[in-house]
């Protein structure tokens, strides 16, 4: 049912006109200022390292390039974000397979942002962000990923579950689990 | 949504802060994008250069759209068009005939 749908999604996109080759470039370049930021972003946090998250960068424009106006012309007028989101997504899951590893220090660089407030406050809100921090690199990795785009990226849950292939549903409950989990860590270290 | 969960969602948002990507991103991306449609344009030139007219014919064939279709692949979009470009310097008989090849690969693949 849902493959029929698909094929009819794809026949009908099939269907309309193909832009110039100029509304194309346009579109692409807008597309790349509006969200390198966040695909730099979710690269970074997906791999702990400025290098690597250029790497990844780089490759996932490339491909959305390449693929830029199919994808165009089936987003129904919807966002690409996801849909540049997932390209990042996959080419990073590659990245790990190939080294054969996992970020070794992941999120080492993180350093908790500089408080505004008394002594006290810095002290006690720079321990707590600590705390989140080391709580978040003992989450599964599609909970962290999901806390990436919904916290560093700003995306909503129906955009989550498009650069995740999952539904609006099984999103919300990933989120859900991801913040539970790490409230009950934090609990465990108050507690402990 | 309780107290915690709100505090919680404040702190993971501080943590997560989106991170600025150097200039030199956008620098590099420029350097790719150039020299993937250089070379593209390269092998597509120097293989239109070898054709003959009868090999131009033989086009027609779709058994024998490999190379083409790797070369406009490789580049994408834009390479796909400096391709066609670079093809309709190749004189009007020429050109007319492999527009029509190219063009039928395009909407063939959908490149």
């Amino acid at each position: 049912m849902e493959e029929a749908a698909e094929e009819t999604t794809e026949a009908a996109a099939e269907a309309l006109p193909v832009e110039s080759k100029e509304v194309t470039d346009r579109g692409f370049e807008q597309l790349y200022r509006d969200h390198l930021r966040d695909v730099y972003s979710y690269a970074y946090y997906r791999v702990s390292d400025h290098h690597d998250a250029e790497d990844l960068t780089e490759q996932t424009f490339l491909q959305a390039y390449r693929h830029y106006p199919r994808a165009r012309r089936e987003s129904d007028g919807r966002s690409l974000r996801p849909w540049l989101i997932r390209i990042a997504h996959n080419l990073a899951s590659n990245f790990y397979r190939d080294r054969s590893r996992r970020p070794q220090t992941p999120l080492d660089s993180i350093e908790p942002p500089a408080a505004r407030h008394t002594t006290e406050s810095i002290v006690e809100g720079r321990a707590e962000l600590r705390a989140v921090i080391a709580g978040i690199e003992e989450l599964p990795e599609e909970r962290r990923e999901a806390l990436i785009m919904r916290f560093a990226l700003g995306m909503d849950n129906r955009e989550i579950a498009r650069a995740m292939g999952k539904s609006d549903g099984a999103t919300k409950v990933l989120l859900h689990r991801a913040i539970k989990q790490l409230r009950e860590r934090l609990d465990a270290d108050e507690h402990g | 949504m309780s107290m915690d969960e709100i505090r919680l969602e404040d702190l993971l948002a501080d943590v997560f802060q989106p991170v600025e990507p150097p200039e030199r991103v956008s620098e590099r991306l420029s350097r790719r994008f150039a020299s993937i449609s250089d070379a593209a344009a390269t092998d597509l030139t120097g293989w239109a250069d070898e054709l003959n007219d009868s090999e131009l014919e033989s086009l027609r064939d779709p058994r024998n759209w490999v190379r083409p279709v790797v070369a406009v692949t490789a580049g994408g979009v834009a390479t796909g068009a400096m391709v066609v470009f670079e093809l309709r310097r190749r004189g009007r008989r020429r050109r007319s005939r492999l527009d029509q090849t190219i063009g039928g690969l395009r909407s063939r693949t959908g490149l």
